[in-house]
């Protein structure tokens, strides 16, 4: 056999244009997705991982095409999809309406919340059967055993073909999206966070049951999550995504043990770990979060980087580095108020020592940014102290100029290319970028 | 519950054998259908404006005008063949019991209505071939797909899901004064509808004028000749005429069963005409989207505005007043609300996940609204809907009082009028049509409210959860 993936997604975009005025006029972009590639092989399940709003629900809707993707490919290679006919395009991107309607039978999708994932004004059975019916099925009487067995299978009766949506808990209205979703016989199911809704006591059940009808059916997935824990049970491999792009890719095990991407680091750090040995410090990102609309330059996770690089200039402790950056970015986006601030520690009478306000101005905005009362660089001291000098006196702009002028990590200058640790792992960090290990770069010298 | 098969299993399907027979779809007879409409109205405008004043094909030497009423009749067999017909026959084997329903019903009052206006010509009373003195009119024939038209698509699929029926029931049961409305209303619309084609209208008997209700009396000043017990100069009431007679001597209870018809024929067409205007209306703007949203629902804010009053003055005016085009007017500039209604609703429902799995599912964009738009919009339609109707009701009410209604006609509101100049010795004529008209919108009022709380299992759901 021909090891051809399944799926093949090359450089998906998603962009949705920001219009203004009357006339629709484009003023920019959210670029939710922006340029995603990974393969799914025939019966693999891939994690799709990334904080909300990171774009993963937006890369599954536009791979499935419920959504127009900007550009890109989504190559499909079904095992005997009549979408895919042999003379025909295998790009669903580029699929016409008679082939987009057969790949509905190859790709289904499950959706996050049970509660509004089926019709409420329908018995759950017809919402089952429509898809049948939709694909031409005129039997009502088959359509009905199908799905009264395909009830059974996913843990229900058949009994329950008639009735609501509302005579449910939430987790039977996702075994009977789960049976929506199988009732084509797909090759690709789409998970969008299947069990983040449902109660914690019936993850685990539901979850075991995607696996169970997984194997017995030989599908594939993929699997979209939030939560890092969810997806090392289910998922051969994982792909992490940040604002648009896949930061880092690899076998579950390879990325649960050995991450190459300073955010998984920090995802990782939250989840729980049974195993006390490995005790993993948790990571707290700070820092702006950007929006889609205006990514960072360079990499796109240098605002909130606990790792993000120091240049060679500066020797500086990386947690104070960090925090830095931080109160740079806080003045250049003018995202810091020192007017507010002031109002805030002024509490006693206004005659007050003006030197005296100044200097606890100057300790609060410290404080605020988590930098301490002296950096551990000299020189790096000096320049903060200066700007502080300059933002106490209401001189804005100087303090900007003077910050963004000394404070620059490489991060933000060069953009990362993927580095490839071996069997499929691989990562977009600076710092892993000649293969290096992400473990055997500078530590943070904050251990 | 059926026996269950359980060889037929979903990975065993042959799904290409089954796309191999599924039935093509039906974009070509939907062009085929707008084209016809547009040949027929060209010709339309084309007889209005061109050939005003003469027959409609003298030009081509023959000399036959259509009459307004073949025109009414082409569009109509037009739209049953291409809407109803034609797919009723390309589905055959598998078409819902609701659609195949409608329209075996709707071609049968059509071959009706082609006997009644062509063969008969309006000559003689419709039925009189077997004896019954019913003389159908136009606006029967309306109220009549009307009655139709819920029968298939409100009655019957309460019926055919008695799971969801015994739902609603349990919790609109809950709602007393809604219990007794509806008993009221089936009542009021029950016999308003059976009820004129038995009893005969009454007759103008000018001796027995202002006869009082059973058990009232009036003085004798009044009455030229008594029915009942005359005594001390006043004139006791009978159960002839138990609810008393008009100032010309017309049967007061008849006349209001005869109003009741007119209120169901007010209520059941305006409001179909209201709600199918409103739902496509609704549903469009919300689907299309840009500028066809935005024009559609400028058209509606305009509409809201309009003096609907002042035109009905000016078509009073021209045409004198009839009921049948006070109920198209009131229909036509009513769906306003109807459609923002939908439109909004339409709009929270397409960001719904169940309206996604749908689309994913494959299905066409008219399945969607069909099948999961309209009916989850329903609830709110329903609830609009009785507001709606007691709305028409009172305008209707409100005209014929102030003497801009249809005075050939018995409605309530020109019963009431009749009796205003009475009104201070013969009190009946105005306040029994009055107290009907009061506690029919009484009662719509009270199962508004009911439905609104029975018919939302979402809401339910989540209140208990
Ligand atoms: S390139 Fe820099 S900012 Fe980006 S992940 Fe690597 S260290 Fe962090």
């Amino acid at each position: 056999m021909t090891e051809r993936p399944l799926l093949s997604v090359r450089n998906l975009k998603k962009h949705y244009p920001i219009t203004q005025g009357i006339l629709s006029r484009q003023v920019g972009a959210a670029r939710a997705v922006d340029g995603i590639s990974f393969d799914i092989a025939e019966g693999e399940t891939l994690g799709l991982v990334g904080e909300s709003g990171c774009g993963k629900s937006t890369a599954a809707t536009s791979i499935i095409r419920l959504e127009e993707p900007t550009s890109g490919e989504v190559i499909f290679n079904g095992r005997d999809s009549a979408a895919v006919s042999a003379d025909a395009t295998n790009d669903v991107t580029k699929f016409d309406d008679a082939q987009l309607k057969a790949f509905r039978r190859d790709a289904q999708m499950i959706f996050q919340d049970p509660s509004s994932s089926l019709d409420p004004r329908m018995t759950v059975g017809s919402s089952v059967a429509e898809l049948l019916e939709v694909h031409g099925m005129s039997d009502k009487q088959r359509r009905r055993d199908i799905v009264q067995n395909l009830l059974e299978d996913v843990g229900l009766s058949a009994s329950d073909y008639d009735r609501y949506p509302h005579e449910f808990s939430g987790g039977q209205k996702q075994r009977i999206a789960l049976a929506r979703a199988l009732v084509l016989n797909p090759d690709l199911i789409v998970a969008d966070e299947p069990v983040s809704a449902l109660d914690v006591s019936i993850r685990a059940e539901i979850l075991s049951l995607i696996n169970d009808l997984q194997e017995k059916y030989g599908l594939s997935m993929l699997f979209i999550s939030h939560d890092m824990s969810v997806v090392q049970d289910v998922c051969d491999r994982v792909a992490v995504m940040y604002l648009g792009e896949i930061v880092e890719i690899g076998d579950t095990e390879e990325i649960f043990t050995n991450p190459q991407h300073p955010y998984t680091e920090a995802l990782l750090s939250a989840v729980p770990r049974p195993d006390p040995r490995r005790k993993r410090q948790d990571i707290e990102l700070k820092g702006i979060v950007p929006s889609p609309t205006n990514p960072p330059s360079g990499c796109r996770f240098h605002t909130r980087c606990h790792r993000v690089i120091q240049p060679d200039e500066w020797d500086l402790e990386q947690s104070e580095w960090r925090s830095l950056l931080n109160f740079r970015d806080g003045v250049v986006e003018e995202s810091l108020d020192v007017e507010t601030t002031r109002e805030m520690l002024r509490t006693g009478p206004a005659d007050e020592d003006v030197d005296v306000a100044d200097a606890r101005l100057r300790a609060e905005l410290r404080e605020e940014y988590d930098l301490p009362e002296t950096l551990s660089d000299q020189q790096a001291e000096r320049t903060l102290s200066e700007s502080l000098d300059h933002l106490v006196e209401g001189e804005y702009g100087e303090a900007q100029e003077l910050l963004a002028e000394a404070f620059v990590t490489p991060c933000e200058q060069e953009e990362p290319a993927y580095a490839d640790h071996g069997g499929g792992h691989r990562s977009k960090c600076l710092l892993t970028n000649d293969q290096a290990s992400l473990q055997s770069a500078p530590s943070l010298k904050n251990d | 519950m059926a026996t269950k098969n359980t060889s037929e299993r979903f990975d065993t399907v042959d799904w290409d054998e089954i796309a191999a027979n599924a039935p093509d779809g039906n974009g070509t007879s939907t062009r085929a259908y707008l084209a016809a409409l547009g040949l027929l109205a060209v010709l339309f405008v084309y007889d209005l404006v061109v050939a005003s004043g003469e027959a409609t094909f003298a030009a081509v030497g023959v000399s036959y005008d259509v009459p307004l009423f073949h025109w009414v009749l082409a569009f109509s067999l037009l739209s049953f063949a291409f809407l109803g017909l034609l797919p009723l026959v390309r589905n055959r084997g598998h078409a819902s019991a609701n659609f195949a329903g409608i329209v075996v019903a709707t071609g049968a009052m059509l071959a009706v209505i082609i006997y009644d206006g062509i063969y008969l010509a309006n000559a003689v009373p419709t039925f009189s071939a077997i004896g019954w003195n019913y003389d159908v009119t136009g606006l029967d024939y309306l109220f009549g797909f009307s009655l139709l038209v819920f029968a298939f698509y409100a009655a019957l699929p309460l019926y055919q899901n008695p799971r969801m029926t015994s739902y609603y029931w349990s919790e609109f049961r809950k709602n007393r004064p809604a219990m007794v409305s509806l008993v009221f209303l089936a009542f009021i619309f029950g016999v308003g509808i059976v009820g004129p084609l038995f009893i005969n209208y009454p007759e103008a008997e000018f001796f027995r004028k202002y006869q009082p209700p059973v058990f009232a009396t009036v003085s004798m000043n009044f009455v030229l000749e008594c029915v009942g017990q005359q005594a001390n100069g006043v004139c006791h009431g009978t159960w002839d005429y138990p609810l008393g007679t008009t100032n010309q001597g017309r049967d007061i209870l008849t006349m209001i069963i005869y109003g009741m018809q007119i209120s169901a024929k007010i209520a059941f067409v305006t409001t179909l005409i209201a709600i199918g205007v409103g739902t496509a209306v609704g549903t469009i703007s919300a689907y299309a989207g840009g500028l066809v949203d935005e024009v559609l629902m400028r058209y509606v804010d305009i509409m809201q505005s309009f003096p609907t009053l002042i035109l009905y003055l000016l078509i009073l005016y021209i045409f004198g007043a009839d009921l049948t085009l006070f109920i198209l007017l009131l229909g036509f500039f009513s769906w306003s609300g109807t459609a923002r209604y939908v439109r909004s609703n339409a709009l929270a429902k397409s960001q719904e996940e169940y309206i996604k799995a749908v689309q994913l599912s494959g299905a066409s964009l008219y399945r969607i609204i069909r099948r999961h738009i309209i009916p989850n919009t329903a609830s709110s339609i329903v609830t609009d809907l009785t507001l709606l109707i007691p709305a028409f009701l009172l305008a209707e009410a409100q005209l014929a009082f102030l003497g801009l209604g249809d005075s050939e006609i018995a409605s309530w509101g020109v019963l009431i009028s009749v009796g205003r100049n009475d009104l201070s010795f013969a009190p009946w004529i105005t306040l029994a049509p009055g107290i009907v008209l009061f506690f029919t919108i009484l009662a719509f009022a009270f199962i508004g409210d009911a439905a609104l709380d029975a018919l939302d299992p979402e809401a339910q759901a989540e209140a208990e959860s």
